[in-house]
């Protein structure tokens, strides 16, 4: 009788075992296998449900141990953890757990340090209850097996990221051919990298890093991965989070043209000033060789104002016409915008996009200048500008079949893109310019102050303003007032829904509509 | 780091031997340099192989030995797959022999040149050089050919086409209509290259035989009217549908006044390499004007047609009148009409690179256009509405 219970048993607590430790995996995975940020989620998440539990039921058959028979333990012990396992692998993830290898080496190693505690105690005292019961015990201090065997696998898996360093860094030696673009800022480096490729493969075989893959990983990954012989350039998005990230990244590619996009205070946590912001994102300018050509947006003070010898510079406007490369003739439609690029004060060409915005078009500017140093006909990077596609919800316009115009802005939350909006929606042809907005949300202290400033530009901009929910909006109402902005002019809708009624009984064809920013449906208003 | 190709050839066609000569002659003109190649070939049965056995043409002559020393392959229809797999694989053998970037089919006829084979590659995304799906299918349908062709202004002799069954049905409403016409005619299966299946009538008794014989290589069955005092003249067109060049032409010598399968392939017997060995005359003595025309025309026909790579068309000239006639296309023609190419300003290498540049470009177009939305239709929140709905 005894025997096969107790297998039952340790096959309880086996799979038991999995799952929990699937769930420590998962934990740490979130964290980056990093246990400085896993200790600091810790912290408020130590004692959670599972664990919780997982202490009552060692309490439990701990006393059983004691006081009943094996029996009796072995079926607690059965009852209780297979209830938890089954807890566990019922629970639903957002994100699930990805067994990557490099997961599976941790979960492994994590496995055996619970195995190994356990057999230590059963080869000490030969009691095979107990040693159930000290595997469950290690199972509940699972966090620490794991952030210990985080430390005991860093050297493997910084020798395996060697290595991968190495083949990809192999890899790319053999293609002295392959034409290298580096792309960083603060903002709109992904979508320059989406511009310029589009713009680029109307000549040529181009790849580029995808998605979010701005980090040397996602790097390697990609010249692993995806390189191909047939590639002729390969565009590299760059992120950073502190110094060195991106001159990282550039030891490794060497890219020979480079775009900077912004500088700005992002990630400020970590580079405390903006001059450091300033100094990593240079790193990919550093980086270029003698000659190299480096784009600059020169709209950034901390752009413009850094000197950069011995590099072919390029720097570029959205309408400074000071500089090398800006836009001119800037007129926006219910189609998209038109613009002309200018070289100093001569004109090179003109393009029409879908997309619209300042931000856009300058990004724009920064791929055509590659574009046109690499010898790809004007005429067909205004094909391609042509193509360019909206992001969804982020300015995207479109001519409803009762001629109202929509822009579409939904996705926006940031001083900056909604001061662009209203930049649009002034700029674009049209009868009467609404906006629909319940204001910017998650701004910390300066909510407040930057949602009265929105107040004010849309006194200056908009025919009638819509502000969805009353109290969310008092600050824009402050501001709208500060510009003494006629109240009659002014609907506070109860939700979107109601605003969206009041729309239907106002708008006639002609009206240029601006949704801004749209909140989450638990957002109260 | 060089650019993988898998030549395909051979194919379930009456043109198998040429396709095999075909990329035997490209497979030895890549630059080593720049290319890998894996010669994929597909047997009489339509069976896939490949091995380095398959780059020697001598091994043909026996086809049993020739497939013992190669290893069966398949490729999966799967999106984004480029492997070539073992069909028979083990714990000790690897299911996966090589993987490619660029497919370069090299194939006549029917089951390939047609469209195809075309479909598989397509359905795998794979890069692939030449025609896609419709130019080829459309290509290689000389009924279809002649519709569009016609539709479009381009010049086309008189015809009319049928079925097998309808000529079975009521053949005297079609004689007819060849009547009209005019004899002598020339009766065409509608979708064989290389003049298989192909004959002349120069009435109706000569119409019935020649039906008979066409009716049994394809159910669709074209007559046309024959030029008498005929010269044929041929151009090769290269690039894509944005930008073509069209080659020099030739003047091919035939024995007869229609070059038949015979004349083209099996003159000089088993010397025989394919189109190289047909006689012709490069550059066509014909004024210079009229080769102008036929360049251009060429160049309209490969556009209308959607086409894509390297393309033969050949023209039909009536001395009498000196009128030109577009007689039909040759998407993939026997030896890639390198010889014509030569002849105009590239070699064999420099074309293939060209055609292989024409397919990467194609592939960055196609990957420009939206196939389907992220959105999953089924699954759309109702939380849409209160966005950007008026």
């Amino acid at each position: 009788m005894e025997n096969p219970l107790f297998l039952a048993a340790l096959a309880v607590l086996l799979v038991y075992a999995f799952a929990k430790l699937r769930f420590e995996l998962h934990m740490m995975q979130l964290n980056s296998y990093r246990n400085d940020r896993y200790f600091k989620w810790l912290k408020t998440n130590v004692l959670q449900g599972t664990r919780v539990f997982e202490a009552i039921t060692l309490a439990i058959t701990g006393i059983l141990l004691l006081t009943a028979g094996a029996v009796v333990t072995a079926a607690a012990f059965i009852l209780l953890y297979g209830l938890m396992a089954y807890l566990l692998f019922v629970k639903k993830q957002k994100k699930p757990v990805v067994f990557t290898q490099r997961a599976q080496r941790l979960f492994g190693l994590t496995f055996v340090l619970s195995a190994v505690a356990a057999l230590a105690f059963y080869l000490a005292t030969g009691k095979i209850m107990c040693t159930l019961w000290v595997g469950g015990f290690a199972l509940l201090l699972s966090f620490v097996l794991i952030a210990l065997a985080t430390i005991l696998i860093a050297p493997v898996e910084k020798s395996i990221n060697k290595w991968y360093y190495n083949d990809a860094k192999k890899i790319l030696e053999q293609r002295p051919d392959l034409i290298i673009i580096g792309i960083t800022g603060s903002y709109g480096k992904t979508s320059t990298k989406h511009f310029l490729y589009r713009m680029l493969s109307e000549k040529y075989n181009v790849l580029m890093t995808p998605g979010s893959y701005n980090t040397t990983m996602g790097v390697i990954k990609t010249v692993r991965e995806e390189l191909q012989a047939t590639h002729q350039v390969f565009i590299v998005e760059m992120g950073a989070k502190q110094p060195n990230d991106i001159k990282e990244i550039c030891d490794l590619v060497h890219p020979q043209i480079g775009i900077l996009t912004a500088v700005g205070e992002q990630h400020l946590e970590s580079f405390k000033t903006i001059q450091n912001v300033q100094k990593t994102k240079f790193e990919l300018i550093d980086a270029l060789p003698s000659g190299g050509l480096a784009v600059l947006n020169a709209d950034y003070e901390f752009i413009a104002n850094r000197p950069v010898a011995d590099r072919e510079t390029a720097l570029y406007s959205s309408d400074n016409e000071k500089v090398d490369f800006y836009i001119k003739n800037l007129s926006y439609t219910a189609r998209g915008s038109s613009f002309s690029v200018f070289n100093k004060g001569k004109h090179l060409a003109d393009f029409d996009t879908k997309l619209l915005g300042s931000y856009n078009l300058s990004n724009i500017l920064a791929g055509y200048i590659v574009a046109r140093h690499l010898e790809v006909p004007d005429s067909s990077v205004a094909f391609a500008i042509k193509k360019l596609e909206p992001v969804q919800h982020r300015l995207e316009v479109k001519v409803h079949a009762n001629g109202v115009t929509v822009i579409d802005d939904a996705f926006n939350s940031n001083p900056v893109g909604s001061k662009m909006a209203l930049e649009v929606l002034k700029g674009i042809e049209g009868q009467r310019k609404i906006i629909i907005t319940p204001g910017m949300i998650e701004l910390g202290e300066k909510q407040e102050y930057y949602n009265t400033i929105l107040g004010e530009h849309i006194a200056d901009t908009c025919d009638y303003a819509i502000l969805v929910g009353k109290n969310i909006t008092l600050p824009i109402m402050k501001g709208l007032k500060n510009k003494s902005y006629p109240d009659n002019k002014i609907y506070v809708a109860q939700n979107f829904k109601d605003a969206v009624n009041h729309l239907g009984g106002m708008t006639r064809a002609g009206d240029v509509l601006l949704y801004e920013n749209d909140l989450p449906d638990t957002y109260e208003l | 780091m060089k650019i993988r190709i898998g030549v395909i050839f051979g194919g379930r066609s009456v043109e198998h031997e040429i396709s095999v000569i075909s990329a035997q002659q490209a497979i030895s003109a890549f630059d080593k340099n720049s290319y890998d190649i894996t010669p994929i070939y597909i047997t009489k049965t339509g069976k896939w192989y490949t091995g380095d056995a398959l780059l020697n043409v001598d091994n043909y002559k026996n086809t049993d030995s020739l497939l013992a020393q190669c290893t069966e392959i398949y490729i999966s229809p799967t999106f984004g797959d480029f492997t070539i797999n073992a069909v028979q694989s083990s714990i000790w053998k690897s299911k996966e022999i090589a993987k490619i970037d660029i497919a370069f089919p090299i194939i006549h006829g029917t089951n390939c040149e047609d469209g195809s084979l075309q479909g598989l590659l397509e359905l795998k995304g794979i890069p692939y050089v030449g025609c896609d799906v419709l130019s080829s299918a459309v290509g290689m349908d000389k009924i279809m050919m002649k519709m569009v062709l016609k539709e479009s202004g381009l010049p086309v002799v008189d015809y009319t086409w049928f079925t097998d069954r309808s000529w079975h049905m009521d053949k005297q409403a079609i004689i007819e209509k060849i009547n009209k016409i005019g004899f002598p005619v020339i009766v065409k299966p509608s979708n064989l290259g290389s003049s298989v299946g192909v004959s002349k009538a120069a009435d109706e008794a000569q119409l019935i035989e020649a039906v008979e014989l066409a009716g049994r290589f394809s159910s669709r069955i074209l007559v046309e009217r024959m030029v008498v005092d005929l010269k044929e003249i041929n151009c090769s067109v290269l690039g894509d549908v944005a930008n073509q060049n069209a080659s020099v032409c030739e003047e091919p010598l035939g024995a007869g006044d229609i070059l038949s399968y015979k004349d083209k392939y099996i003159t000089k017997g088993s010397s025989s390499k394919g189109m190289t060995s047909t006689k012709r005359q490069i550059p066509a003595n014909i004024p210079k004007e009229q080769a102008m025309l036929i360049q251009d025309l060429a160049k309209e026909t490969f556009r209308t047609l959607s086409c894509s790579g390297v393309s033969r068309i050949d023209f039909l000239v009536d001395k009498k009148d000196n009128k030109v006639y577009v007689n039909e296309i040759n998407t993939i023609p026997g030896s890639l009409s390198f010889y014509l190419w030569e002849a105009t300003d590239k070699n064999f290498g420099q074309l293939l690179k060209t055609l292989i540049d024409v397919a990467l470009k194609r592939q960055r177009e196609r990957d420009n256009l939206v196939v389907s939305y992220g959105e999953n239709i089924f699954n759309m929140s109702a939380g849409l509405s209160k966005s950007g709905k008026s």
